[in-house]
């Protein structure tokens, strides 16, 4: 036992440092990275940061352009738009995290079950990814929070089980390829249960992609949550959540263009940045490909 | 068709200059917007707003309403009630034939309505409940017989319930897939989903007055896209447009904005007698509706969500209707006297459920009365529900408070029978005042204006005082049209009625 772990780990550390220092070189991993994490501060410390309370609404400023009282303009309910695209950015980066970990935390394991133990075990799991795979990402989503009715959490919950065939499939795929190694006969041989054998052996050899693909995905949460808020499914009035804010800002796209920019521009800046690190995290983690 | 020698040039230049010629182009073919594509086009089983929509132009009625809601004739030229108010005797038109050429008269009066009270599916057996039995007295003269006086049924005659069908049409089981009436303009064809056309029928009555050989309603669900489809010019009438979109259309010179006050209403109704749901502070209460009533602003309401263009009111009966309370007059905001009346109930907070059609139209209504009725002391839940489900919980009284959007009718009784007798039809919260359904009975049996007109004086205070529901807002109807369309007049049932309706000279 301790000889397959010993063989592994400098390896693996060694690779890591290689990998960290070909993400730090990759300018799009820069970029991304600042994005997220700038995202994830003003989400964080939105109280702090936020000018006024995002609900608070005044009747006599509806819908004004843009000013030094309110940078971003106000609403149709007369609520500051800044506001609310800072304390948006709650539900939207909340709502990428937890439904990928919600994705992740049954997809993986099934996945590698999957891959591991193949027979009937990988037929079950892997036809109904595939079932789950036939129906659309954004459509299934918007099936399960309207069955589950709308609330920021029901959404997380759809987004995390649509996303989950995604990561059943990834893991399996890469369980596959895996179980063939040499060191996972002799953590066999030696009588390791197959639960560890998929935690130590299996899951951190696996992981790369996993790592890369949960990142893109988080990208797609966004959009989604994005989505279904805009359809009225995701977080409850009158919370601020981006999809929402421009749900709301359509009805005035010629009056009251800001409405729909702020929240429309924090949308596509938060996916691009995902996307920058899902990629540079790619190239860093796979230099082969 | 006739085309005179000094309209040529002139049809000429106006399609040189953009404006849309297509009045004269298209073989005067009226392009019009709808919000909905409607249900089965038999006046007896239609159950949507568009429907009535094209009925307008499809099936003449035995009466239909002034602008100012007064009964006028259309198939029926007079009518007289019998001394005991239990029978109303009909003169009908003469000459009149509907589409498929079957003459108009007594017997095909007698049958419409029977056929409207026995079909299977029929959706105007409620409707015609108070008609006992239809006696033809000769070609041109007709008798309904009524169970007891009921003043309302001129007003139910006004719309689906008073079109007439041909007999020979209306005995066969597809009637809904070729309509024949005896209105204005006569089926052509439908396209599911897409759209229905009609075109002008030459023995009509009054055809002089029908400017338009065809009439197409295309079903465009989209308010903003109904409306730039006629600044495009593509299409020459939309009705619906949001009260946000006007200053749009009022800038558009080559639009012309028309428009009426609506009989509909939006009103925040409350629990107070269903199952478990009216089990709540305010489902108790009658001193925290009224607080909550005093919380909110009607007219910031109606500012904020509708730009100041719909009617806001505290009456389930808009302001338009001649039996308008005008005793009762919408109470101002006062805070500190809801606070007070918290205060008097016991309590410091109350918590209140609203649900809602998630609509942005309730949605942002849902959320300026969240807002307003916290300054008082409600701490208010939202609950946008999707539309069915939220439709099943209205149905089903499972829910606290509801916006509930009724549709109105011509007459008061529809509207304040269905909601406030202790069985209404729409008296899904449970409220009943045995008192008040008194006075409700007795104004639908009284024929006299005057004195109905004070029995719904009475009814109005007694609704108002136990707040079973709170009303908002009356919306108004605004339909955008080119400006090459002349003698649009919209009705408070929004409904298009093409009579002097004609591509302007």
């Amino acid at each position: 036992m301790s000889a397959v772990s010993e063989e592994r780990a400098p390896s693996s550390q060694r690779g890591e440092r290689a990998a960290w220092r070909r993400l730090l070189r990759e300018p799009a991993a820069i970029i991304g990275g600042v994005i997220v994490g700038g995202f994830v501060l003003i989400a964080i410390f939105a109280p702090v940061i936020a000018p006024y309370d995002p609900n608070a609404s005044d009747w006599m400023t509806i819908r004004e352009a843009p000013s030094l009282a309110h940078l971003f303009g106000t609403d149709d309910l007369g609520r500051d738009v800044l506001s609310r695209v800072i304390f948006g950015a709650r539900a939207s980066l909340a709502a990428g995290f937890l439904s990928v970990t919600i994705a992740l935390a049954i997809g993986l394991p099934l996945g590698v079950a999957a891959g591991y133990f193949g027979g009937v075990t990988d037929m079950a799991i892997a036809r109904i990814a595939d079932a789950l795979l036939a129906c659309p990402f954004l459509v299934l989503a918007i099936a399960l929070a309207a069955f589950l009715g709308p609330s920021l959490q029901n959404a997380m919950i759809a987004i995390g089980v649509s996303a989950t065939p995604i990561f059943i499939r990834l893991a399996r795929g890469q369980t596959l390829a895996v179980r063939a190694e040499d060191y996972i006969s002799a953590a066999q041989s030696l009588g390791l249960p197959h639960a560890k054998i998929m935690a130590s052996h299996i899951l951190p050899n696996i992981l790369p992609p996993i790592v890369v693909q949960a990142t893109l995905t988080t990208a797609i949460a966004v959009l989604a949550e994005a989505s279904l808020a805009f359809l009225g499914l995701g977080q409850a009035p009158p919370d601020p959540s981006w999809g929402s804010m421009l749900d709301a800002a359509r009805q005035f796209l010629v009056e009251a263009p800001w409405m729909a920019v702020w929240p429309g521009l924090a949308i596509v800046v938060v996916v691009v940045g995902f996307n920058l690190l899902g990629d540079a995290l790619n190239d860093s983690l796979n230099p082969l490909d | 068709m006739q085309v005179s020698r000094s309209i040529i040039p002139v049809a000429l230049a106006a399609t040189l200059l953009g404006f849309s010629g297509a009045a004269h182009a298209q073989g005067s073919n009226l392009t019009v917007g709808i919000q909905d594509d409607p249900d089965a086009l038999d006046p007896a089983v239609s159950g949507t707003y568009t429907g009535r929509f094209v009925f307008a132009a499809l099936c003449d009625k035995l009466v239909d309403i002034a602008p100012d809601l007064t009964i006028v004739p259309q198939l029926a030229t007079s009518w007289t009630w019998a001394p005991d108010q239990k029978s109303i005797t009909f003169k009908l038109r003469s000459g009149v034939k509907f589409h498929d050429g079957t003459p108009f008269d007594a017997a095909a009066v007698k049958f419409n309505i029977e056929r409207m009270q026995t079909m299977k599916d029929s959706r105007r057996k409620a409707e015609l409940s108070p008609v006992a039995g239809v006696e033809v007295v000769s070609a041109d003269e007709v008798k309904f017989n009524l169970k007891e006086p009921f003043a309302p049924l001129l007003s139910v005659l006004s719309d689906r319930a008073g079109m007439m069908v041909s007999p020979a049409a209306g005995a066969k089981e597809d009637f809904a897939v070729n309509p024949v009436c005896a209105g204005p303009y006569k089926f052509a064809e439908r396209k599911a989903r897409d759209l229905i056309r009609l075109t002008k029928f030459a023995d009509y009555w009054d055809a002089a007055n029908y400017g338009y050989d065809q009439v197409t309603y295309y079903y465009i669900a989209d308010s903003t896209v109904r409306l730039s489809r006629v600044r495009a010019g593509d299409l020459m009438i939309a009705e619906r447009i949001a009260p946000t979109d006007l200053k749009t259309v009022r800038d558009d010179k080559n639009l012309k904005l028309h428009g009426s006050p609506g009989l509909a209403v939006s009103h925040l109704m409350v629990n107070v007698g269903a199952g478990e749901k009216a089990n709540t502070p305010l489902g108790k209460d009658a001193r925290l509706r009224k607080a909550f009533e005093l919380s909110i602003d009607r007219n910031v309401i109606n500012r904020v969500a509708f730009n100041g263009e719909y009617t806001a009111d505290n009456q389930m009966i808009p302001p338009s209707d001649p039996y308008y309370s005008k005793t009762n007059p919408i109470p101002a905001r006062d805070v500190a006297a809801a606070k007070a009346l918290i205060a008097q109930a016991g309590m410091t907070t109350v918590p209140v459920e609203l649900t809602y059609e998630n609509s942005l139209t309730d949605g942002r209504v849902a959320q300026i009365v969240q807002s307003m009725a916290k300054e008082a002391g409600f701490d208010v839940k939202l609950a946008p529900l999707e539309t069915t489900t939220a439709i099943e919980r209205y149905l089903a009284g499972n829910f606290e408070t509801y916006i509930g959007n009724w549709s109105g009718r011509g007459d008061p009784d529809p509207t304040l029978y269905a909601f406030f007798s202790c069985n209404g039809g729409q008296n899904v919260n449970k409220y009943c005042n045995k008192e008040l359904e008194g006075v409700l009975n007795q104004a639908r049996a009284e024929v006299d204006i005057a004195k109905r007109k004070a029995l719904y004086e009475k009814a109005t205070a007694m609704y108002l005082t136990d707040l079973p529901t709170i009303p908002i807002y009356h919306p108004n109807w605004f339909v955008a049209a080119r400006a090459n369309i002349a003698g649009l007049n919209i009705y408070p049932d929004g409904l298009l009625r093409l009579k002097g309706v004609k591509p302007a000279p």
